[in-house]
């Protein structure tokens, strides 16, 4: 069951949004190349928006430490986070993403509940 | 009252009076010019084209604080407080470097390289903290002649920053004139060919009272009369009410090198007056621009104490000329070394200078001939600055 996340409109290349009507909040990413993106929002080391975190080359760098996450398949590449984030499916009609939330428990950091 | 009033010179007398020694060794006369001159008026720090890419940063020193300069993605340069807003901590802890954002070591408060606050430990439930007023505190820039110009006016006591236009351009424009414009010497697109730095035991007052006169030349720079032969008079290329006098080369000299011979390629926009001429002028409070046909010279002070200032001189010349010095194809060393040898000879006589500041023998100052009455102008506005602060 998908629901409509943001606009395209919403984004802009190369950087992330926040979404928290849903719980744990999610982030949608749109890559400079173009493509769109949904995972969970939160790092799995600590509790830091990866929406405000530094895409490049497909993937997300949380703002805080070094770990970057794979925007298609949310894997990490390097401590401090060892756990990977949920990837959304997206789906594009129009200008709406929609956006189908993944049914797999959620990695959360300590302290984080969804 | 720690500032002596300047005596008014006897209409007619020979000699001026001088500030007394106190001003050049007192801490809290220096506390009072770090917060009255240097921390409210503009500084140039550093050279743009040092931090060509964004994300890089420097962090420089004015008056009392520590400033990071950075080039961002979206807003060019932009130079901040380098104190964490959360805690205090130094945000960037070297001098130079080159980061996606800025971000404190302590708790991991992370700044853009725009200023404000992106990320933090649990900032997300933290929703009413607000990303701009706890971003990192900016201070002014501007760039001018290729360099970074701050300026530290405190916004929080409802200060504003001088007008540059006025204070920095109008100061240059006033002493070069309207013929001998600086405009001609197309600062902003030279390039540094060479930066040396000097750390001199004198106070910052004692370098800019040298520089404004040049009773001392024939004295101490051989190298530089023996180019500009008129130096000799004692006349400097600084003069009274600010203007600024065109030093021409002696007859024989071909460039403005250590030992008279051919400089590099001329400026192509220079006026026929500024051809075989040297020109000298302060920005208060902390820049000498010196011209030559082929070069510019440009010193920035970084005052550290009442008895120490780091002195940064860079030696411009045309793009061609220093790529073809970066190619090994051209040697600009004699330009260098004829200024170089100038600052040498100056700082050592500053350094020489300096303790004798606090001599019973100096107690009330010194003297200053015809061709330094000048920098009794000087003398006037350091006593308004410093004074306008003691009102406080």
């Amino acid at each position: 069951m998908s629901f409509r996340a943001c606009s395209l409109q919403d984004l802009t290349p190369g950087e992330g949004l926040r979404i928290d009507s849903v719980q744990p909040p999610i982030a949608v990413f749109l890559t400079e190349e173009g493509t769109v993106h949904a995972l969970d929002d939160t790092c799995t080391h600590q509790d830091a928006s990866l929406a405000a975190g530094w895409v490049e080359d497909c993937r997300v760098e949380c703002p805080l430490h070094e770990s970057t996450f794979s925007l298609e398949t949310g894997e990490v590449d390097q401590p401090p986070a060892k756990r990977r984030v949920r990837v959304h499916s997206v789906e594009i009609d129009g200008d709406d993403v929609l956006v189908e939330l993944s049914q797999d428990a959620p990695n959360l950091p300590p302290g984080v509940t969804a | 009252m720690i500032i002596d009033h300047l005596d008014a010179p006897v209409p007619g007398s020979s000699l001026h009076p001088t500030l007394t020694g106190e001003a050049y060794t007192s801490a809290e006369v220096f506390e009072r010019e770090q917060q009255e001159i240097f921390e409210k008026m503009w500084n140039c720090v550093l050279r743009a084209d040092s931090i060509p890419s964004p994300g890089q940063w420097k962090t420089v020193t004015v008056g009392r604080e520590e400033i990071i300069v950075v080039r961002t993605r979206k807003a060019g340069i932009k130079a901040y407080h380098n104190v964490c807003r959360h805690r205090g901590m130094r945000v960037c802890t070297s001098g130079d470097g080159k980061n996606k954002t800025l971000q404190c070591g302590y708790h991991a408060w992370t700044y853009a390289l725009e200023g404000e606050l992106v990320a933090a430990p649990n900032l997300t439930s933290m929703p009413d903290v607000d990303r701009e007023q706890y971003g990192l505190k900016s201070v002014a820039v501007r760039e001018w002649l290729g360099y970074v110009w701050v300026c530290l006016s405190d916004a929080d006591q409802g200060e504003q920053p001088p007008s540059f236009e006025e204070t920095v351009l109008g100061e240059v424009r006033t002493s070069f004139g309207a013929v001998e414009s600086i405009d001609n010497y197309g600062i902003e697109n030279l390039r540094c060919g060479e930066s040396k730095t000097y750390d001199v035991a004198a106070n910052w007052k004692l370098i800019i009272e040298n520089f404004m006169e040049c009773y001392h030349c024939a004295t101490i720079h051989p190298e530089l009369t023996e180019v500009i032969p008129e130096f000799a008079d004692g006349l400097a290329s600084q003069r009274a009410n600010g203007e600024v006098h065109g030093a021409s080369f002696g007859e024989q000299i071909r460039g403005f090198t250590v030992d008279g011979s051919d400089g590099v390629t001329e400026f192509p926009s220079i006026a026929p007056d500024q051809e075989r001429k040297y020109y000298a002028i302060t920005v208060k409070p902390q820049v000498f621009i010196n011209t030559a046909p082929d070069q510019v010279i440009i010193h920035r002070m970084f005052p550290v104490s009442e008895s120490r200032t780091i002195v940064v001189c860079d030696w411009l010349f045309l793009p061609e000329v220093v790529e073809r010095v970066d190619a090994g194809e051209l040697d600009v060393s004699k330009s260098v070394e004829l200024f170089h040898r100038v600052n040498l000879q100056d700082f050592e006589a500053c350094e020489q200078t300096q303790p004798s500041m606090s001599s019973r023998a100096y107690r009330s100052g010194g003297a200053l001939v015809p061709s330094e009455h000048h920098i009794g102008e000087f003398h006037s506005w350091w006593t308004q600055r410093v004074e306008a602060g003691s009102a406080d």
